[in-house]
């Protein structure tokens, strides 16, 4: 589940230590945007040793490096691939050449570390319009390609317009992002809310990146998580009808049945995808024991 | 004092909560640690231990001067600030 | 020496104090009251006497009688905005006046004026609560004698009972009249409730107002009547109005202490007090604040109306009062604009004295009423008992405040507190210094979740019951402190002395424990 992940500082012990009691998904311990230019090396050593020295209670943990095209790359995940985190968040990615090379500078460091190959995967930052437009050829140019995620302020720029409240700019961006992230068959991230005090907006935001069919969204600030995982939750009825539904149809199947009612209507086949899909969501498929 | 006013000197870390400004320099007396603040009352020797193995580990010389103001830093924060410090002390000394 | 019953080693003995003999802590409702309450000198004023209105403080220390080792009285309603202790002070060294026993309701850092005093003898006892610079000399044992730390009910108590004898009683009133009534609901240095001063009006030998505001015979509405004051004293100003009342309080965005006041406001929620008539206190710390918030939500979602809150009263408990989610305000300190506006024109609003407020020998303590108490610490050990008063390096710089008293009146007592401070543990085997025992502490709630103390099972079994959103994350205690230690490392044990600079009384009055003194560290090695 990657319904939130949290950005943390990579300068900042205390957010870094107690990242993963705010209850996201997953943890980004970020050494681009979040560090200034004279602390890359200094945030490079605290990372490498909060990672291998501290717990994250089972969270997946990630590391956003410094764009390929900056000298600190190389540094970054030489110091980060060795604690055997689950992945590597990578910003500007515009080519599948981009992940290819990351790729390869991966395989070297996990065989020295013996790391198992392949073990990182990658979650790739889409920052430019080349890069939107390449979405299907990055999320295919490597198996360990795991995400895709829109930019946010960059990625404006790079439009030539703004962030505006309502997102218009990013709408069609998101869209086509859920298109090439199903077609590739890796999940679709959103990117950050950056309001952190306006929690009308951030709710508005969510519930429609949702209903586009994103898996989850990248946070800011920890008040944001319950927020977002209060949308990303299925709700109790959505709960119980799918049980139902999933119930029915392992009924159904038992009895030798092809068509299904639930309720009074039929119920096909994608339908129960669909309730198996919100049931561990919620968690409860061991409940319902469906699979 | 040591002589150190005339020799390079490096700094990491800050002085939030949680975290510490390590400064080392070249000493002329062998490694001296004075550590300050927050920690200082109950962790003096854990601090003092974490300082000598991180330096140790990274080939540091006899003579330096380590000075820590603490602001509630963990082990692995001091470490890893103590080791920033080094290198960028290391390097300062190449220039 | 002998043990008392949180296990604490006390002298029969201790110099500057007393014989403890009788005086061990037995427990927290072990020691009943005896005999009669103690009295005042008798004194009055006929229609022919003189006025009481005086021109100034030196004046007025004349005129009381005030002599060398008496025992002189302060509120702490002006917090660290108080200009009347230092004032008082001052005057009382001109006078050549010397070994002064100060008892007042509290210190703040602005007295740290006070020093010198202190050094030079002209104050040679404190009973009440040392913090910042005055903390740190009487931990490092530059007193002779050693501080006694009282709580909020434990003051009144005192002097009711006849431990401690007030001979003069300096109350700072925001509003007065020639009279001698008092009010410190108007004026420029407004403070709200004088809840803290009222036993003193009563008990001292002789009272003194100084006010900043001096009104026509009578003032309306009336605190402190004048019938217990003998002198009024117009001075410039009382104190300095921004370190009276802060400004509008905020709950705080940091979000660790967020997440602390949501598992607490969880806990609250899945306990069987979360119901029509719920009273609380919740002070004005940065958690606790988050929890009223995040309590008024759960009220409304839940369709709760609450009793009343209780102690030092703020904007937030005004608000809920506004709002109709508690019906009434018991105030013995206002802390904010709002409360001070709130208590001046709303009639719901009432203010308490200190002994009204948590006196356990009276018959209506308020705090006896709570159902839910937030508080603070800086150490809980592994039997719950709890250290407000002194630091990880053993220094004396918290007092009691109303601790004992809400933790032993409240049905559901919880401490929020981060796990570490820094890089200090507040969960360690056996806390430096025993504020409050374990028996009146029922949770700990820290970032890592709720750890209930094991003697309520009720407790247990109810956050058992609470599921899905509103599940409560337990954390048994010895978990907890496994998980501070491996992140904190070992301490270094402290270096400290055998003379004892402070006693900590239960609010019973007996000894529950001491504070010794601390050496002034050393910093190289």
């Amino acid at each position: 589940m990657r319904r939130t992940m949290l950005y943390l500082p990579g300068n900042n012990p205390n957010m870094l230590l107690r990242g993963h009691l705010f209850g996201s998904d997953g943890l980004i311990f970020d050494l681009e945007d979040a560090v200034s230019r004279s602390e890359k090396d200094s945030s490079r050593i605290l990372v490498r040793e909060v990672l291998r020295h501290s717990g994250f209670d089972g969270r997946e943990v990630t590391v956003r490096i410094n764009g390929l095209d900056t000298e600190y790359w190389r540094d970054d995940l030489a110091a980060v691939v060795p604690c055997r985190i689950h992945g590597i968040r990578v910003p500007k990615v515009d080519t599948p050449q981009t992940i290819r090379d990351l790729d390869d500078a991966l395989s070297a460091l996990e065989s020295r570390a013996s790391v198992p190959i392949g073990a990182t995967k990658v979650f790739c930052l889409l920052e430019t319009a080349l890069g939107v437009w390449n979405a299907y050829d990055i999320a295919t140019a490597s198996p360990r390609v795991t995400a895709i995620i829109p930019g946010g302020e960059d990625l404006a720029a790079d439009l030539r317009t703004s962030r505006s409240k309502e997102g218009t700019e990013l709408e069609w961006i998101r869209r086509m992002m859920i298109v090439a992230a199903r077609a590739a068959g890796v999940d679709a991230l959103d990117t950050v809310f950056p309001s952190v005090t306006d929690e009308e907006g951030l709710r508005r935001e969510a519930l429609f990146t949702k209903q586009l069919g994103f898996d989850g969204k990248s946070v800011i600030h920890p008040a944001q998580i319950p927020i977002i995982h209060e949308i990303y939750d299925p709700t109790e009825a959505e709960v119980e009808k799918a049980r139902k539904i999933v119930a029915a149809a392992r009924e159904a199947a038992a009895r030798g049945l092809g068509a299904v009612s639930v309720d009074g209507r039929m119920v096909d086949l994608p339908v129960v995808r669909r309730a198996e899909f919100t049931l561990e969501r919620a968690g409860a498929m061991t409940e319902g024991g469906a699979r | 004092m040591s002589s150190g006013e005339t020799l390079p000197a490096a700094q990491a870390g800050t002085v939030e909560s949680m975290d510490c400004l390590v400064t080392i320099a070249a000493s002329s007396g062998g490694r001296r640690i004075e550590i300050s603040g927050s920690g200082a009352a109950r962790f003096r020797s854990a601090m003092e231990n974490k300082i000598i193995q991180v330096l140790d580990s990274l080939g540091g010389p006899g003579d330096l001067s380590v000075t820590v103001q603490d602001n509630g830093a963990l082990d692995i924060v001091l470490g890893a600030r103590v080791e920033a410090a080094y290198l960028r002390f290391r390097e300062a000394m190449l220039r | 020496m002998a043990l008392n019953a949180v296990k604490r080693d006390i002298p029969s003995r201790i110099e500057g104090y007393g014989n403890t003999g009788e005086k061990l802590f037995e427990g927290a409702f072990a020691r009943k009251p005896e005999g009669f309450r103690a009295s005042a000198m008798m004194r009055s004023r006929g229609p022919n006497d003189p006025t009481k209105f005086l021109g100034s403080v030196k004046e007025a220390i004349a005129a009381s009688g005030l002599k060398s080792g008496m025992t002189i009285s302060f509120h702490h309603h002006l917090r660290n905005g108080d200009f009347i202790v230092n004032q008082v002070l001052d005057e009382c060294a001109k006078a050549g006046i010397r070994d002064l026993t100060l008892f007042p309701t509290a210190l703040f850092g602005v007295h740290k004026a006070i020093i010198p005093h202190i050094k030079s003898g002209v104050v040679r006892r404190i009973m009440g609560s040392v913090n910042g610079p005055i903390g740190q000399l009487v931990s490092e044992g530059g007193m002779e004698v050693p501080v006694v730390l009282r709580s909020h009910g434990g003051r009144p108590r005192a002097v009711i009972a006849g431990d401690v004898h007030i001979d003069v009683a300096f109350i700072a009133a925001p509003t007065a009249d020639v009279g001698g009534n008092m009010s410190g609901r108007a004026g420029k240095s407004a403070c709200g409730s004088l809840g803290y001063a009222f036993t003193d009006a009563e008990y001292a030998n002789c009272v003194i107002a100084l006010t900043d505001n001096l009104q026509h015979y009578p003032i309306a509405p009336i605190s402190i009547p004048g019938t217990f004051v003998d002198f009024v004293v117009q001075v410039g100003v009382i104190g300095d109005p921004d370190g009276i009342v802060s400004g509008t309080t905020r709950v705080t965005r940091d979000p660790l202490r967020l997440l602390i006041a949501r598992h607490a406001s969880k806990l609250i929620e899945a306990s069987p007090y979360f119901k029509d008539g719920l009273s609380f206190q919740t002070g004005a710390g940065g958690i606790p604040l988050a929890v009223t918030a995040f309590m008024k939500e759960a009220m409304k979602r839940r369709r709760v109306r609450g009793g009343f809150g209780l102690g030092g009263i703020t904007g937030y408990f005004v608000d809920l009062l506004k709002e109709g989610l508690l019906k009434k305000l018991m105030d013995v300190q206002s802390f904010d604009h709002e409360a001070v506006e709130s208590i001046s024109s709303d009639p719901r609003h009432i203010e308490i004295s200190a002994d009204w407020y948590a006196n356990p020998w009276n018959c209506g303590a308020a705090v006896n009423e709570l159902d839910v108490v937030i508080l603070g610490a800086t150490e809980v050990d592994m039997n719950f008992n709890a250290n407000v008063n002194t630091e990880a390096d053993g220094a004396l710089l918290h007092g009691i405040g109303g601790h004992q008293d809400t933790a032993a009146g409240a049905k559901l007592t919880i401490i929020a507190q981060p796990l570490l401070r820094g890089r200090i543990p507040c969960v360690v085997d056996s806390v430096h210094t025993v504020t409050t025992p374990g028996e009146a502490i029922d949770a700990l709630v820290t970032e890592f979740g709720v750890t209930i103390n094991p003697r309520r099972r009720d407790l247990i079994d109810a956050c058992g019951e609470a599921k899905g959103k509103n599940a409560v994350p337990l954390v048994p205690l010895d978990e907890l402190a496994e998980r501070a230690k491996r992140m904190s490392g070992p301490m270094s044990p402290l270096r400290q002395g055998d003379r004892i600079v402070g006693i900590v009384e239960w609010r019973d009055g007996t000894v529950i424990d001491v504070v010794r003194q601390i050496f002034p560290e050393n910093i190289s090695s």
